[in-house]
């Protein structure tokens, strides 16, 4: 068999590994061999280890420690994945790699445990997908890739320890092959895919192909951190799972490992792009607090819940992210349907002065331009937007760009 | 050996603005810079106190919007209903005091001037009129934006309404508690159905320690030439710490300690309605909690809008489908999320209702507001 091996690919909050695509990270394009197109219309960002061989895709993870360094400048103790392919040049990482895959190929994951205590690999509802590493040794899970979607992996140990301390990541699985994210879309997921960029309501933007583009996509993992806890772990105490879900008080609120204006102006986590370039969010929640993510200036359709696809795809503004949920949003990038005035005329006619705007700040600051159009998405249990208690709004929130009408001209910036 | 230090980010120096704005919000006032002629217009002004009564003889401080076009002052918590006509050019003019604040039309999709997000715009230091053009008929919110996980908390929100055209009559706005008309699928009347009693549940949590902080309490410094410096940030806050001691329904105020009911005789009919059989009752819920909010109703209902959105409806709900949920079904609403309920119930009777709000961490029970559905014959 075939083995390849991947090269940790990202730079910014989130890395990838497996299939190669930096578009994970929003980044520049990868392709290292070519391979099977993911959406049908033969373009293939994402690179290499498609559907077309029996290729295996190796991912080398190891557990470590490191101190990693809150919104506020405070470090924390953590466990986290590091890329093992690369020592060289890599670290501690939360969250651990993005691993990418096809569904129903080979997946070969070593992870090796650089810690004094057992911990484990496990990806999050596929039983089949677990392995113990004690410690200083190395384990390796093999499995066939699994339905397409995104998964969250974790340490199950003394759960939910082990995971809250920062060993967790995404598993982003495509599909071999059609025009959705998914493996077995449903009729309506279907047609909303088959929709977009080719209806009335989703006309394409000038400047791209109809349809959703596979590589306008991102991960938001949320995450919390007590640090209590972590002060205790790393004092060498083994921590009493139930007693932590008890008492689990979170003092800082991460998307992809970042807080704040950090996480809001992280291309990794921001999405953006003009009106009728659509993208697709894969939401994940690693901690134990409930989310409820409200994206605003576009309502969102839920297409995958638990890596269930949705017969009945609604169009919401807010929906919740329970603790280890996995949660798919396609954001339609239409028009800010509020905005006054005819809906024909392009909106750099019908709103200039806005976009003219510059406002200035306080402390004799120049301040900040009206354009592009730039919108928060943020967990509306506000509690989360706060950092060590308050400091509104460093907590779990991400920013929404439209950057251009749908002729393709840009908003001036 | 010494662990790795992985850092929290950077700020580039060309982003330094940026940092900056996201920190400390401009503040301005004045017209809007596109103003369309409007159709509908309302006032609020932002914040106004009020007092609210326990049974057990204690208070309540709550933050609220008022209305100075009310000749009381239009004080109320939750804040008073906006009931916009479908399609109509809204100019809401707000009125800041005591400190900047926003007003955000949660679900409504404007610009982002109109938005109500400081840092992605300004905040309102004096008076600014916000327009929108509502395009889709249901159940919104609006509320403050600024220090938001307080204000929003102090009670700085109200029901935003859109209401579909009367078939007959074309652009108008209903009566709170009804009859009126409301967004649903249904081909054969244009997607607009009738119903006779309209109801709304809010639940919100309260954590009366906060209700003596002040406006901007454990924000962090403005430092323009170093916005994210550590030393900025207070240490102090526990705006992350929820711990409620009141709940509300809709305003209507209990401890948590009392398991009084929502009744017809204690409770407005908006929170403890009543309907005829074979009648149709509207409600609809809405979470102001920051705890999950658990609904189980007496009655089958069907869920016909979810973000003030119709189910069904064609061309973006055409995804999705009104659905049906079972007498004594539990389902939940984490923060902002809304659900608009048709009943149509068939046997007359006190029908028990429970709105259950579970610890964001825990899922832990913090409070059980029992409530009825009344039908009469």
């Amino acid at each position: 068999m075939q083995r390849r091996k991947f090269l940790r690919l990202g730079m910014t909050g989130l890395t990838a590994l497996g299939l190669g695509s930096l578009a994970a990270c929003g980044s520049s394009r990868h392709n290292e061999s070519g391979g099977a197109p993911f959406n049908g219309n033969g373009d293939n960002p994402g690179g290499d280890a498609g559907g077309s061989d029996s290729g295996e895709t190796l991912v080398q993870l190891s557990i470590e420690e490191a101190l990693f360094e809150m919104v506020d400048g405070s470090l924390v103790y953590h466990w986290a994945f590091q890329d093992r392919s690369t020592p060289e040049v890599d670290r501690p990482h939360l969250p651990g790699p993005v691993i990418q895959a096809v569904s129903g190929q080979p997946l070969r994951i070593e992870i090796r445990n650089n810690l004094p205590t057992p911990h484990g690999f496990a990806i999050h509802d596929l039983p089949e997908a677990t392995v113990t590493v004690p410690p200083g040794e190395v384990r390796e899970l093999v499995i066939t890739a699994p339905a397409a979607g995104c998964y969250l992996y974790l340490d199950p140990l003394n759960a939910p320890v082990n995971r809250l301390l920062g060993l967790h990541g995404a598993l982003l699985v495509r599909p071999a092959q059609g025009p959705t994210p998914y493996s077995a879309p449903t009729p309506a997921v279907t047609q909303l895919f088959a929709d977009l960029g080719t209806t009335g309501h989703f006309p394409p933007n000038a400047l791209s192909p109809a349809g959703w583009q596979s590589e306008r996509f991102r991960i938001w993992l949320f995450h919390q951190v007590d640090p209590r806890f972590n002060a205790r772990v790393e004092g060498g105490e083994t921590l009493d799972p139930a007693e932590l879900a008890a008492n689990f008080l979170p003092r800082y609120f991460l998307i992809n490992g970042k807080s704040g204006a950090f996480a809001a102006h992280d291309e990794a986590t921001t999405i953006k792009g003009q009106i009728g370039q659509p993208m697709l969010v894969h939401q994940l929640n690693a901690g134990l607090f409930t989310h409820s993510p409200h994206l605003h200036a576009n309502h969102v359709y839920v297409t995958a819940i638990n890596q269930q696809v949705q017969e009945n795809v609604v169009f919401v503004d807010t929906f919740t992210l329970d603790a280890l949920d996995r949660v798919d949003w396609v954001v339609p990038f239409i028009r800010p349907p509020d905005i006054p005035g005819d809906q024909r005329i392009p909106l750099r006619e019908l709103i200039p002065n806005e976009l003219a705007l510059t406002i200035e700040g306080p402390n004799g600051s120049p301040g900040v331009r009206q354009s592009p159009l730039l919108y928060p998405m943020h967990c509306h249990n506000e509690l989360s937007q706060s950092a060590a208690g308050g400091n509104y709004p460093q907590g779990a929130i991400a920013h929404f760009e439209i950057l251009g009408d749908i002729d393709g001209v840009e908003f001036p910036h | 050996m010494a662990l790795p230090i992985i850092s929290r980010g950077e700020v580039h120096p060309e982003e330094i603005e940026h940092f900056f704005k996201f920190v400390c919000p401009p503040a301005d006032g004045g017209d809007n810079p596109d103003p369309q002629p409007p159709t509908f217009i309302a006032r609020r002004d932002l914040l106004e106190t009020l007092d609210l009564d326990l049974a057990d003889g204690g208070s309540v401080r709550m933050w609220v919007f008022g209305d100075p076009d009310d000749p009381d002052g239009g004080r109320q918590f939750p804040g008073k209903t906006l009931r916009i006509p479908l399609d109509a050019m809204a100019r809401i003019e707000a009125g800041a005091k005591g400190g900047p604040h926003t007003i955000h039309w949660h679900g409504i999709e404007p610009t982002p001037i109109n938005d109500g997000v400081g840092k992605n715009s300004f905040e309102v230091s004096s008076n600014f009129p916000y327009q929108f053009q509502p395009r889709e008929a249901g159940t919104y919110f609006y509320h403050c934006h600024v220090n938001t996980a307080l204000h929003f908390e102090m009670g700085l929100y109200g029901m935003l309404i859109v209401d579909p055209p009367h078939p007959q009559l074309g652009a108008v706005t209903y009566p709170d508690g009804g009859p009126g008309y409301a967004a649903a699928f249904s081909p054969f009347t244009g997607h607009v159905i009738p119903y006779d009693v309209e109801a709304f549940w809010v639940p919100d949590d309260i954590d009366s320690r906060w209700h003596t902080l002040g406006h901007m309490a454990f924000m962090q410094d403005c430092d323009r030439d170093d916005p994210m410096a550590p030393e900025g940030f207070t240490q102090d806050g526990f705006l992350n710490d929820m711990r409620p001691d009141i709940f509300s329904l809709s305003g209507v105020l209990r401890r948590v300690a009392d398991p009084t009911p929502f009744t017809p005789a204690n409770s407005p009919a908006l929170v403890a309605p009543t309907v005829g059989v074979g009648k149709s009752l509207l409600l609809r819920a809405v979470n102001a909690a920051y705890a999950t909010a658990e609904f189980v109703l007496g009655l089958d209902a069907d869920v016909i809008a979810m973000g003030g959105h119709a189910l069904g409806v064609p061309p973006f709900q055409q995804y999705s489908r009104p659905f049906r949920v079972s007498a004594s079904t539990p389902f939940r609403l984490t923060s902002a999320m809304r659900r608009d309920l048709l009943l149509r119930p068939l046997a007359a009777g006190s029908f028990p209702c429970e709105i259950r709000l579970l610890h964001s961490v825990t899922g832990n029970l913090l409070y059980t507001a029992h409530t009825t559905i009344t039908v009469t014959a």
